[in-house]
């Protein structure tokens, strides 16, 4: 018995020493470590920036399946149809023709990519205000969140709002559209003055000074959908301060070295010229998401004969939208109709988007983005103008006209109206302003928005024999997705649309 | 007459006296003992019967005995492990004989976790197999000599690629993302489903099969999904052997797909409207040019001897399998050595094992082809149009610019290198000592070393997109795994009287396994001359973030436990274990687990009422309760918040590299729970012959670990986190028969088979993380319209109903609104639940036959009442895409053009019954052969039939994990001839 026991208590005694079972971590980051670092917390600012670029499915722009494809394919712009080869997925055929439901994926991962930015800024906002760092930085950070926020109030509405992640979920709620528009422009106000107010360089594809401005220009744009009460001219204010920064419209001149043979391209080039550039998104093919636009709407044989890479056949421009232009007009420049090179006709008309979907050459092509290298067949590295200063123009026109001061509005619609070619209008109406923001700021993520301010979202489009039928006045906001309902069971979806 | 009578007296005496000198020089009874191949046996008992003369076999098996007056005696003979003999022996005449194996013996012994038992007094479900049980014919893999032999035991091989293993599930699914491998046990060494390919199939002596928790529970948080303990070979002490197993097969493809030929394909595409532009008039059966018949070989050479104190044995195996895709194959080398050595007056035993195997494969290239159809090679041998070429006229392969993401998958098996090589060593010391009347202490030690490294290179010459866009991508991939166990342990063995009986064990055991590695990428390569064996060659200015990367975690378990075994008259057996686990990849909140469990078993044969009668020879209840574990759903690093690489992001003006939050903290994450009661009998009746189990069990797995959806709100960095929330349901009823319907002298024919019925339910899924309330319910899973929904069976197919098909060619479903949409939500009304994609039943039915030295044996295998989702026959029978690609004949009946669906059109009932096994034996007679004792030749085919009304390739898919059900392209199922070979020499 003196054995057993003796042997017991080695074994205890050995046993001792061997019962740890702290973790050791040897390639990875502990979260509060890393983020307690200056370095870390100025990678928790730059972190926002790579959500917001993202890539596949999650995405401003540049990629597929997001914010941009949801927010363009809704609108009278493009879309892709269902071919009957067997090609394309219905989900875009659907935004243009209003069948979408709360379910589709689109629509699901904007919501997920918007939310994610926005626990980004919260997270970088929280962790430059604990390392004490340049006030311009947390500013930044502030004016990013703000951004997103109206961009998901334009969408969806009424969202979950929150500033701070440490948010217990039950205290998150979904806040009026009306409120969250009040912490935009307040927070806009408080922080833009302190961003920096460098073009380019190391501000590039960065929220400067004037690209904060821009955001509270559009918000106020479009405060009359958001609030009911119009802010034509603190839109105007806004626009004012960006003009202070002395942009200028690229020109645009005959150039057989420049895209499409015209300096205007370069617009949509590698890097957005920072003459006329506020806001853009940085893109390099495979090492930054990628720029897919013009390669999605190539055919096969086209695309290999005019970039090198097979095209994959999708995106088309209805008629309608393409009839508008005039003939003379250089940004007409970036569609494709008729004999192209490969061997291969586009046809205007398309007979049909879904069932059974349209024959492989049919439809207008578009190649704004015109590829450049590093390029593949899976996209570009064309970078995105999410602001110009073409925009602000077309904006002070539209806000001069609106406040019936078509004077004032004149000069402004007829810059971007030289620059393209086209001869003066000397008054301008409403009508005016709207088809010019069509024809300059096509394909760049803004017509839904503005169809919504003028009133045309819910009509009757398209090109026979695919009229789209008007649409019911709920379908101006978006369904919340059907995976937030589920996950959140205090969401409301909006009006009109099944849960 | 005094004379006469001295005379005659004196002379009987004489007479006697050279009698009985003779008798005592020339007259004895000799003889050799054998074993069943022919072997000497030493050390066997030969007693004269009537009498206590005795003596034992010498290390020849010979034997003689004193003389005596008898010209004749009987003898009788005994050995452990065979039956005993009696033999007629006449004097001088000496004899040879052959002992016959005790069937029982067998398996008298069963292994357990941290010990043995005798079957007789076992109290939880345990399946035990000798390796008289295991399936014969071209194995490869040990699991494979598994298939339909234990009830509740799934082995489940989808296709017959090289390498490849089947999976193995015990009583089904008790866990949705935490893994369901079972704990495999090699000699006393744990480890997870890769050390088995360090197992020789020919070399396994029995495998044992623990299944319920009252078994499982003393391996604690690792026992939850079942353990599968391997006993290798020892060479019996006395014995010399010198043994070559051999099996050669021919692997032949047992169903094609039909799809349409060229001539087929021109005419349907004409009367479908293809541009003519879409057909390059070549004839190409695609399909043949990338499949050949594969051969599988199979060869082991063992030796062993020793004595009493001292024994050993070597083996050296070797598998050599051609795939059925050209390209493909394995490689799988093993040599181990064991060895045991008495010390210490016989106290002390020390057991070496060192075991090292060497893995080659060369895999089928896996995600290629386009986006919207990311299959292996062989499904894109049925998208090839059959009129398109192989080649170009310029001779590169052929492709075609104006299809989207063009696959030639001949370019593609010829140029793509996809090489994983693996090194795998361990050796392990066990002593034993005896201390003091029934009380021992062991020492167990085991490492084990894993070194593997892939190679992949796909060329632009391999015609994918991704390979053309880089100019060629190679990779290279090294990993190094290091798996130590050591554990100490005691143990106490009392007879109270004759009555009570005791035994105890105690248990430290410690564990850490460390896992590190690399891998690098180069893209933009001139020529591809050197593949992917010089990566530097590329194109440095490619090279992007993610393209170098290395790793390093580690693990280490620590446990106590403890068993209790007691008997009672040899009628009532008590089993009681408690198993203390702690674990490094735990939450802080929670890094230590308790694993109880209780066994009862009654003897009911050893009751007084049934003495009398015959019925039954054994009957045995069991009944049992436990809760284990279940760890392999945690990695390392599992439970806290980590940041990481994530891309790159364009700030500052320049191109930096981007971090962000990756993973959530989770300080409460833990094992899964399982909770399972148990009832079984086991009954022997009709003298032995008809010997049969019935179990049935229940369990509950709570604190599923799931990887849950959260929004980024709260304390979440990332969407994800892996909690431990839901609560899954089991519920089986197993049954395992064999009857000997003939049992004489020459010949024997039995007929066995088990059935497993199973049923399972998800009881809860969504819950409280981390303080917040995780709504979930209806979970998408891989296989398309599968959910995990509360109260239905895991992987439900809640699918839209097929109607028919509209004017435009285009599928409809019940539900559609005007403008043809249909809501498609998991809760959407119209999707209808039309079953589950995991088997409710599964079955093997084992008859054998011998007559003298031939025998027959057969194994059928099935399961049933699960669905397929068929994503072939969905992706070839849309009328629209025979532009670009070919279709099933069966295709142009459907009529169907396009379908924005997945509806139950293309979902199937994927019940069958496969002829797995037949097999034929012949012992060659070789009584008068020098250096040979035993030869037997086998031939046996495999998977030589299959009953099932499901319309693919074959039934047999994934049901191992959530993927379950889905049929979106496997490698082809062989069909096998092998001829075997056994050998034994003097």
């Amino acid at each position: 018995m003196k054995k057993i026991l003796l042997s017991i208590l080695i074994i205890g005694l050995a046993a001792q020493s061997c019962t740890k079972v702290n973790e050791n971590v040897y390639d990875k980051y502990a979260a509060a470590q890393f983020y307690s670092t200056p370095a870390g917390a100025d990678d928790a600012l730059a972190n926002v920036y790579a959500k917001i670029t993202g890539t596949w499915g999650s995405n401003y722009a540049g990629r597929d399946n997001c914010w941009y494809d949801l927010n363009s394919f809704s609108a009278d712009e493009q879309v892709i149809p269902h071919r009957n080869t067997g090609d394309w997925q219905l989900d875009f055929a659907q935004l243009y023709t209003r069948t979408e439901l709360p379910s589709l994926g689109i629509i699901n991962n904007t919501w997920n990519w918007a939310y994610s930015c926005i626990y980004s800024a919260n997270l970088a906002v929280s962790e430059l205000t604990t390392a004490k760092a340049d006030p311009s930085k947390i500013a930044e950070a502030k004016v990013m969140r703000a951004w997103l926020y109206y961009l998901l109030i334009d969408d969806f509405g009424d969202v979950p709002f929150y500033t701070d992640n440490n948010t217990d979920i039950s205290k998150i709620a979904q806040e009026k559209r009306a409120t969250i528009y009040s912490f935009i422009v307040s927070e806009l106000k408080a922080n833009v003055d302190l961003l920096s107010e460098t073009r380019g360089g190391t501000y590039y594809g960065r929220f400067t000074k004037w690209a904060g401005y821009m955001v509270l220009a559009k918000v106020y744009l479009n405060a009359q959908i958001y609030t009911g009460t119009p802010q034509w001219a603190a839109c105007l204010d806004a626009c004012s301060k960006i003009a202070s920064g002395n942009f200028t419209l690229h020109p645009a001149t005959a150039n057989t070295a420049a895209p499409l043979g015209n300096t205007y391209y370069e617009l949509f080039g590698n890097v957005c010229p920072n003459d006329e550039t506020i806001f853009a998104l940085y893109i390099t093919q495979n090492v930054i998401s990628g720029n897919i636009y013009t390669i999605r709407s190539l055919n096969s044989a086209n695309g290999t004969a005019l970039i090198g890479f097979n095209g994959w056949n999708g995106t088309i421009i209805p008629g309608d939208f393409y009839d508008k232009y005039d003939a003379g007009d250089i940004r007409r420049k970036q569609f494709l109709v008729g004999a192209q090179a490969g061997g291969v006709t586009y046809t205007e008309t398309v007979s049909s988007l879904i069932d059974p979907g349209a024959g492989p050459n049919e439809g207008i092509r578009d190649v704004k983005f015109f590829p450049v290298p590093p390029a593949d067949a899976s996209g570009e590295s064309n970078d995105f103008p999410v602001y110009r200063y073409a925009d602000v123009l077309l904006m002070q026109a539209e806000c001069n006209v609106r406040l019936g001061n078509t004077t004032a509005a004149t000069p402004f619609l007829n810059q971007v109206r030289q620059r393209a070619g086209l001869g003066d209008i000397a008054a301008p109406t409403l009508q005016n302003v709207y088809d010019e923001r069509g024809f300059e700021l096509n394909m760049e993520g803004h017509r839904r928005q503005d169809m919504i301010r003028f009133g045309t979202y819910l009509l009757p489009h398209g090109a026979a024999p695919n009229i789209v039928p008007a649409g019911a006045a709920y379908q101006q906001l978006y369904p919340i997705p059907t995976a937030a309902l589920n996950a959140n069971t205090t969401l409301k979806q909006n009006p009109g649309y099944p849960n | 007459m005094k004379k006469v009578y001295l005379f005659k007296y004196g002379l009987t005496i004489l007479l006697l006296i050279c009698a009985f000198s003779v008798f005592a020089q020339k007259s004895t009874f000799a003889g050799k003992v054998v074993d069943e191949t022919a072997q000497p046996l030493p050390g066997a008992t030969v007693r004269v019967k009537g009498t206590d003369k005795s003596t034992t076999t010498d290390l020849n098996g010979k034997f003689t005995l004193p003389g005596s007056d008898q010209s004749a005696i009987v003898v009788t003979i005994t050995y452990i492990g065979y039956d005993t003999m009696e033999k007629v022996m006449t004097a001088n005449e000496p004899v040879t004989i052959q002992l016959i194996p005790n069937q029982k013996a067998l398996s008298e012994v069963v292994v357990v976790g941290y010990g043995t038992v005798k079957k007789t007094d076992l109290t939880g479900s345990v399946s035990n197999l000798g390796s008289k049980d295991l399936n014969p014919g071209a194995v490869t893999s040990p699991l494979q000599e598994l298939e339909g032999k234990a009830a509740g035991v799934n082995i489940n091989q989808v296709g017959s690629e090289p390498g490849v293993a089947p999976s193995i599930r015990i009583r089904g699914f008790t866990s949705l993302q935490g893994g369901n491998d079972p704990l495999v046990v090699v000699d006393g060494i744990q480890g997870n489903m890769d050390l088995l390919q360090q197992v020789p199939p020919s070399e396994i002596a029995s495998v044992d099969i623990l299944k319920d928790a009252s078994a499982t529970a003393i391996y604690g948080s690792r026992g939850a999904p079942g353990v599968i303990i391997i006993t290798t070979k020892k060479t019996s002490a006395g014995k010399t052997s010198v043994e070559y197993n051999e099996n050669t097969s021919l692997d032949v493809i047992s169903k094609k797909l039909q799809l349409l030929n060229a001539a087929s394909w021109t005419q349907e595409a004409n009367a479908l409207g293809v541009d003519a532009s879409a057909n390059h008039g070549s004839n190409t059966d695609w399909y043949d040019l990338l499949t050949q018949n594969g051969v599988t070989e199979n060869h082991s050479l063992s030796f062993g001897g020793g004595s009493n104190e001292f024994n050993y044995r070597a083996s050296l195996t070797a598998i050599n399998e051609t795939g059925l895709v050209i390209g493909t194959g394995y490689k799988n080398y093993i040599g181990r050595v064991t060895a045991t050595q008495k010390a210490l007056d016989d106290k002390l035993t020390l057991t070496m094992n060192i075991n090292s195997g060497i893995n080659e494969a060369v895999y089928e290239p896996n995600g290629v082809g386009n986006a919207a159809f990311h299959s292996n090679l062989i499904s894109q041998a049925y998208i090839a149009r059959p009129t398109d070429p192989v080649f170009d006229t310029d001779g590169s392969y052929y492709r075609d610019p104006n299809v989207f993401q063009y696959t030639n998958p001949y370019a593609v098996a010829k140029t793509v290198k996809n090489d994983v090589n693996s090194n795998e060593l361990f050796g392990s010391l066990r002593a034993d000592l005896d201390i003091y009347k029934g009380l021992s202490a062991g020492w167990f030690g085991s490492w084990r070393k894993v070194d593997g490294n892939t190679g992949f290179y796909e060329p632009s010459s391999s015609t994918i997109q991704y390979a053309i866009d880089n100019n060629g991508v190679g990779n290279i991939n090294n990993w190094h795994n290091d798996e130590k166990l050591m554990d100490i342990n005691l143990s106490y063995k009392h007879d109270f009287d004759k009555k009570n009986h005791f035994d105890a064990t105690l248990v430290y055991e410690w564990q850490a396994q460390t896992y590190n590695g690399d891998f690098a990428q180069g893209r933009g390569f001139v020529n591809d001359l050197a593949s992917y064996n010089a990566l530097q060659l590329g194109d440095i200015s490619k090279v992007l973030q993610g393209d170098i990367s290395s790793y390093k975690n580690d693990r280490r378990l620590v446990s106590f436990l403890g068993r209790v075994n007691y008997s009672f008259d040899s009628k009532y057996l008590l089993t009681a274990s408690i198993r203390r686990d702690g674990s490094t990849v735990f939450g802080v909140n929670n890094k230590w687990g308790n694993f109880p469990s209780a066994a009862f078993a009654w003897r009911i044969t050893q009751e007084d009422f049934m003495k009398d009668q015959h019925l039954f020879s054994n009957l045995k209840l069991r009944v049992g309760y436990g809760i284990t574990g279940n760890q392999q759903g945690i990695g390392p690093q599992n439970s806290i918040a980590l940041v990481g690489q994530a891309g790159t992001v364009f700030f500052g003006g320049q191109t930096i590299p981007n971090y962000a939050a990756t993973q959530n903290a989770n300080p409460n994450l833990k094992w899964e729970t399982k909770k399972q009661a148990n009832a079984g009998l086991d009954f022997s009746m009709f003298n032995d012959r008809l010997n049969g189990t019935v179990d049935v069990y229940t369990s509950n797995t709570d604190n599923l670990l799931f990887n849950y959806t959260v929004p980024l709100e709260g304390p979440f960095l990332t969407t994800n986190i892996l909690a431990n929330v839901g609560s899954l349901q089991n519920r089986g009823l197993e049954l395992t028969l064999s009857y000997r319907v003939i049992q004489s002298k020459n010949t024997t024919l039995t007929l066995a088979g088990n059935a497993s019925f199973m049923s399972n339910k998800v009881l809860s899924l969504g819950g409280n993380i981390e303080g917040y309330n995780i709504p979930t319910n209806y979970v998408g899973l891989s296989t398309p319209n599968s959910y995990l929904v509360v109260g239905k069976p895991i992987g439900t197919f809640l699918i839209l109903k097929h109607s028919g098909v509209n004017a435009q060619g285009v599928e409809t479903v019940v539900g559609e609104d005007a403008s043809g949409n249909v809501d498609q939500a998991p809760q959407s009304k119209y999707r209808v639940d039309e079953g589950q994609a995991l088997p409710k039943y599964e079955f093997g039915f084992t008859p054998s036959f011998t007559y003298k030295n031939f025998d027959v044996s057969m194994v059928w295998s099935g399961a049933g009442g699960n669905k397929i989702y068929n994503g072939i026959s969905q992706d070839f029978s849309m009328l629209e895409n025979i532009g670009k690609q070919n279709l099933l004949t069966s295709a142009m009946a459907t009529g169907i053009h396009s379908s924005p669906f997945g509806s139950d059109e293309w979902l199937e009932d994927g019940s069958y019954i496969r002829f797995q096994n037949l097999m034929f034996g012949y012992k060659v007679n070789l009584t008068n052969v020098k250096f040979i004792s035993a030869l037997r030749i086998s031939l046996t085919g495999q998977n030589l039939a299959i009953i099932t009304k499901y319309k693919g390739l074959d039934p047999q898919l994934n049901t191992s994990d959530l993927g379950a059900g889905y049929d979106y392209g496997v490698y082809p199922r062989t069909r096998t001839f092998s001829v075997g070979l056994n050998v034994i020499l003097k």
